[in-house]
């Protein structure tokens, strides 16, 4: 048993870090917490950055345009990422992050060549249509529908929660294409340029007052088949897979460490009858019970980590990451409201105040939304209770 | 990084399990309850022969000197029995004092008995007032010619009815809560002027009072130096801290594994109650907190066994979380069992009682969050 790095991985670590520290432009840096609000034009600038230094997609090999590093590599890269206060990079999340591994499994050549290196350099923009109107967690229950005519299928329906529609160019999209059989099957999986006629975008505002989702309106839209990714009535199983990519990244632990230690600052700054808030006993003792909790969060990352060096991959056991650690993100930006005061009320003051009251108030909004996407708290409950431990099934 | 147990390890904890399986019962800690002692000598001995109470002792006083590691693996497989033998208080206080500060003369005297599992020996280092603080230290122990004369009070010492020997700790300069100026001593059950009043703890097990009268020891039963007995004292109570809290991630361990069966098996309205949601929910949320533990204990023990600054921390960080787990977990387990995880026939209960005293032995979890804040420099 060893805690340490080896010290290929210290020096990376220390390669990566010193990277960051002095290519993150502060515009981009430190804007708020629990999943970013940046505005598009700095994270389009941002994702040209990475990928010119060849780092945004850590995780595809060298020669489809990857950084090609192993999975401890990835995880190090990936923590030391937010750990620096950098933004999610919403421009790469579905399409680097789940669509491009679909495509180089179950896509054609020429699917590949034709969409991937677009979303390395930023220059295709992607969003992820699988919610859909009073679907919620149960996603197989869609009803997007997509007619084979000639060359073409042709949609009617409407997609939710899409994040990002507004700004993105094409669509991946869960479609029913036969609704004879149970709902798992009959579903197929297709892409979609935006442009195409028939497509209306609405953004949806969230409780941050932005639009970070759209719903989507599909009327007589016309799909080329050749657009269609694996074989009809595969929809569902692809999606599967694709889901399964989200493994030790599926709920990014460096941004959570990052946002502990701003809690951490912020009580070190706020003052209370003449010392820092830090040194109020018991706001110390709250802090601790979250960093006890931080940290073995941490150190599980580490194990599962371990277990996947020596080839043991974790399967639905690990689910339990995304629910626990966005359960305890919510607790952090909980104490960060308290650390900062009376001024935890406020809203939009970018500027008559520090940063770190925006952050605050904002991240703490955010956090509300991260028990929800990505398959609820519940759901991912269940999944504990009848896939890993077996409980009886209804 | 490497987070792994070794095939020697694994091994270990294979033979520790089926142990558990064959000598040990639920119905044996019913029966231990009720007995002073709260174990029982002839599983004592037993454990000895296998080599277990040897096992991070060198070689020249019949160890085993595997790492650290090998005492999670052990004390996991105990805990999930929630095998009452004083395997920690022996081994990683009383007999690991004198391992790691007694002379060679001390170590002859009192390793092979403890390896052998023939001589008892426990550390008495709390006291009333002083709380979890293992500074805090009343108890005097004046130098008059070659002896020292030691009086004082020690509070809740584990183990300590069956105990042959006590590492006491005594202020021998300095104020009551200073780290310098402590000094241990090993002090005999049968010197003069020693009191021992036996407690019982809520898990059955035994532990006790220990007043000293004008104890009469000589300079050859100082363990380590005079005035340097801190040091010594916090890292043998770090290593049993990480011990407790392997033994605590077993318990949670056979808590899960008993409701599930239970949720599994027991039908209410016409169907398992582990088909509805509030029962897989809380169940769910156990597995997450073990799963936690785990990690947290597998990053202290490691710590210890590389020996890096982080061991205290470490400790502090894994038995906070294990603290507030197990007390979790085991408070579910019961409610989920309903009335009969409120009663001594049902098993699940024993597992509460062990929760509430593992949470409260070596520092309870304010201690230990307190701990934390002035170790992380906050």
């Amino acid at each position: 048993m060893k805690v340490s790095y080896s010290s290929d991985e210290e020096r990376f670590r220390e390669e990566v870090r010193k990277w960051f520290e002095e290519n993150t432009p502060p515009d981009v840096k430190d804007q708020t917490l629990g999943g970013s609000t940046l505005e598009h034009d700095l994270m389009f600038k941002w994702h040209k950055t990475l990928y010119e230094k060849g780092w945004i997609s850590p995780e595809f090999p060298k020669e489809m345009g990857g950084a090609g590093f192993s999975e401890t590599e990835q995880f190090i890269f990936n923590y030391e990422y937010s750990h620096c206060g950098a933004p999610r990079l919403k421009t790469k999340l579905v399409s680097l992050g789940m669509l491009a591994p679909l495509l180089l499994q179950h896509g054609t050549k020429e699917q590949q060549d034709r969409f991937i290196p677009d979303m390395l350099s930023g220059k295709t923009i992607w969003c992820q249509g699988f919610s859909e109107p009073n679907a919620g967690s149960d996603l197989a229950s869609l009803n997007l529908k997509a007619v084979p005519e000639g060359n073409y299928f042709v949609l009617n329906g409407q997609k939710t929660w899409t994040s990002m529609a507004d700004h993105a160019d094409w669509i991946f999209l869960l479609v029913r294409t036969d609704s004879s059989g149970k709902k798992q099957e009959g579903i197929s999986f297709l892409l979609a340029d935006l442009k195409t006629p028939g497509i209306t975008i609405r953004p949806i505002e969230a409780l941050t007052d932005h639009a970070p989702f759209c719903e989507v309106f599909f009327d007589d839209v016309r799909v080329p088949r050749e657009n269609l990714v694996g074989k009809m009535g595969e929809g569902w199983k692809l999606a599967g897979a694709l889901l399964q990519h989200e493994r030790l990244n599926a709920f990014p632990v460096g941004e959570l460490i990052y946002a502990i230690e701003t809690v951490r600052k912020n009580s070190e700054k706020t003052i209370y009858r003449g010392k820092p808030l830090m040194q109020d006993p018991v706001f110390r003792r709250k802090l601790a019970a979250l960093e006890v909790d931080c940290n073995s969060l941490l150190y599980t990352f580490f194990r599962i980590l371990s277990q996947l060096k020596v080839g043991s991959a974790p399967g639905p056991e690990a689910s339990f990451l995304k629910v626990y650690g966005s359960e305890l993100y919510r607790r952090v930006m909980d104490l960060n409201i308290e650390a900062v005061g009376p001024y935890g009320q406020s809203w939009y003051n970018l500027e008559e105040f520090d940063n770190s009251i925006h952050q605050a108030t904002m991240g703490w909004i955010n956090s509300a939304s991260l028990t929800i996407w990505g398959g609820s708290s519940e759901i991912q409950r269940t999944v504990i209770a009848t896939q890993v431990l077996k409980l009886p099934r209804k | 990084m490497d987070f792994e147990l070794s095939s020697e390890h694994l091994s270990l904890k294979e033979s520790v399990a089926s142990f558990v399986k064959k000598d040990h019962s639920f119905d044996r800690l019913r029966t231990l309850r009720n007995d002073p002692l709260g174990y029982s000598k002839e599983v004592w001995k037993k454990m000895a022969e296998l080599g277990w109470m040897g096992l991070i002792y060198p070689e020249e006083y019949g160890g085993l000197e595997l790492d650290f590691a090998f005492v999670m693996v052990l004390l996991e497989e105990f805990g999930r029995g929630l095998l009452p033998e004083p395997w920690i208080s022996n081994v990683l206080l009383g007999g690991n004092l004198v391992l790691m500060g007694g002379s060679e003369s001390q170590k002859h005297e009192v390793l092979p008995g403890v390896v052998s599992g023939d001589l008892m020996i426990t550390a008495a280092y709390l006291e009333d007032d002083g709380r979890y603080d293992i500074n805090f230290c009343a108890t005097s122990a004046e130098q008059r010619g070659d002896a020292y004369f030691i009086s004082g009070k020690k509070i809740f010492v584990l183990d300590g009815l069956s105990a042959d020997r006590f590492v006491v700790s005594t202020r021998t300069s300095g104020s009551v809560a200073d780290k310098d100026g402590i000094t241990l001593f090993m002090v005999s059950s049968h010197d003069a002027g020693v009191k021992i009043t036996p407690l019982k703890t809520m898990d059955g097990r035994n532990a006790c009072i220990m007043e000293l009268r004008d104890v009469s020891v000589s300079g050859s039963n100082v363990i380590g130096e005079v005035g340097r007995g801190y040091p010594l004292l916090s890292e043998a109570i770090d290593q049993a801290t990480a011990g407790i809290c392997a033994e605590m991630v077993g318990g949670m361990k056979s808590s899960l594994d008993l409701t599930v069966a239970y949720l599994s098996e027991r039908t209410q309205f016409g169907k398992p109650i582990g088909t509805f949601q509030t029962p897989q929910h809380k169940t769910a949320d156990m597995f997450i907190q073990k799963e936690l533990a785990v990690s947290s204990v597998y990053y202290a023990i490691a710590s210890i066994d590389e020996k890096t600054d982080e061991r205290a921390l470490a400790v502090s960080i894994a038995k906070a979380k294990c603290s507030s787990a197990y007390i979790e977990i085991t408070k579910a387990a019961v409610q989920l069992f309903g009335a009969i995880g409120f009663t001594n026939e049902g098993d699940i209960g024993f597992f509460l009682r062990r929760a509430k005293v593992s949470e409260i032995l070596f520092g309870d979890t304010d201690y230990h969050l307190d701990r934390y804040t002035r170790l992380s420099g906050y």
